[in-house]
């Protein structure tokens, strides 16, 4: 699809709404952006996140997942998820479209809660295009 | 058994992916994303990660081929690609807007694969746009990396024994200079 969802004023303000709203669920959501295949930064939330940066680096791991799965023939990537001391990323494509949610979480959240919400988010998205 | 690692570098839509894809004996490690960047390069895909593929040179040599994303966005990728690299097959595009300016500013960002091993460069795409002439790349290089050595070729990515004639003047070029480094640290 082109030109990118990125350079599209109505899907923009979409996208910035929902993280608004999906901000507003969990507290220990402290990050989160939406962007395209091609790494370009679609909406995300406030904070001292180098969004453009960002969105390279999380469309770059989205691939590589894709790249494994294919590798090891186990179908298409469902989530990325990278673990850390202080937090965690959960990654995962917004079903059917050119687009792929990024969230970063504090460790108060559940892996399995902060999975819930952002698979439920994503849903919203590829709703909210059609 | 001897190993390369070379890595395929140079702007969006200058053919790394496609000259990958025509060397490697393997099936190629691919993260292509759907191209929003249409009016840069008019092509469906964009590497979005890196390409990897592999070819034996002779029955001894493994070539390790690696390739990055062309956009600088994506720079974080050519840090992690650079580390592992022994030498460079600098694509350019002949209808970019500025080849020439594209050229160097490739060189300069990964001049340490000149210092490691060596550097080649391909102008592709010259049957779509003339562009400028083999000199004036040359002449240009001359002008501003008076101290590098660096043979340029016109090549079609798309033409599998073309794109070996280039990786094996790389090669030859890289093992003549680390034979050349051992000689002259051996006389001092
Ligand atoms: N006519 C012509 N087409 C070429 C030549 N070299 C490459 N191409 C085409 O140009 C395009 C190059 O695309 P890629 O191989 O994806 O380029 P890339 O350098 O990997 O680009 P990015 O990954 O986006 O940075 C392909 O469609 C090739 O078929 C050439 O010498 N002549
Ligand atoms: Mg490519």
């Amino acid at each position: 699809m082109s030109p990118g969802l990125h350079t599209k004023p109505a899907v923009v303000k979409a996208a910035s709404a929902l993280l608004t709203e999906m901000q507003g669920v969990s507290s220990s959501l402290t990050y989160a952006a939406l962007l395209t295949d091609d790494g370009f930064d679609v909406a995300r939330l406030p904070g001292e996140t180098d969004g453009a940066r960002f969105a390279g680096m999380a469309s770059s791991m989205q691939a590589l997942g894709d790249a494994v799965t294919h590798e090891l023939k186990i179908g298409n990537s469902e989530y990325i998820i990278i673990a850390s001391g202080k937090g965690y990323v959960v990654q995962l494509r917004v079903p059917g479209k050119e687009l792929v949610l990024s969230a970063l979480w504090d460790n108060d959240a559940t892996v399995g809660n902060a999975l819930a919400i952002s698979r439920s988010y994503a849903q919203k998205m590829a709703d909210l295009l059609k | 058994m001897a190993e390369h690692v070379i890595l395929f570098t140079g702007p969006m839509g200058a053919g790394k992916t496609t000259a990958i894809e025509s060397l490697s004996e393997i099936e190629v490690v691919r993260t292509e994303a759907n191209n929003s960047e249409r009016h840069i390069a008019d092509k469906p895909t964009t590497t979005v990660a890196l390409d990897y593929g592999e070819i034996l040179i002779g029955a001894e040599e493994k070539v390790r081929l690696y390739g990055i994303p062309g956009q600088k966005r994506f720079d974080f990728m050519w840090a992690i690609l650079k580390k592992r690299a022994k030498g460079m097959i600098l694509l350019v595009n002949s209808d970019a807007p500025d080849p020439i300016e594209e050229m160097l500013s490739f060189i300069e960002e990964f001049r340490e694969l000149y210092d490691r091993g060596g550097v080649v460069i391909g102008v592709s795409r010259a049957d779509v746009v003339a562009g400028p002439t083999l000199g004036d790349y040359s002449d240009a290089l001359e002008r501003t990396n008076p101290d590098m050595v660096i043979p340029v070729f016109t090549v079609d990515p798309r033409n599998r024994d073309q794109m070996e004639n280039v990786l094996l003047a790389l090669i030859a070029n890289i093992e003549m200079r680390a034979m050349f480094g051992m000689m002259t640290t051996e006389a001092v």
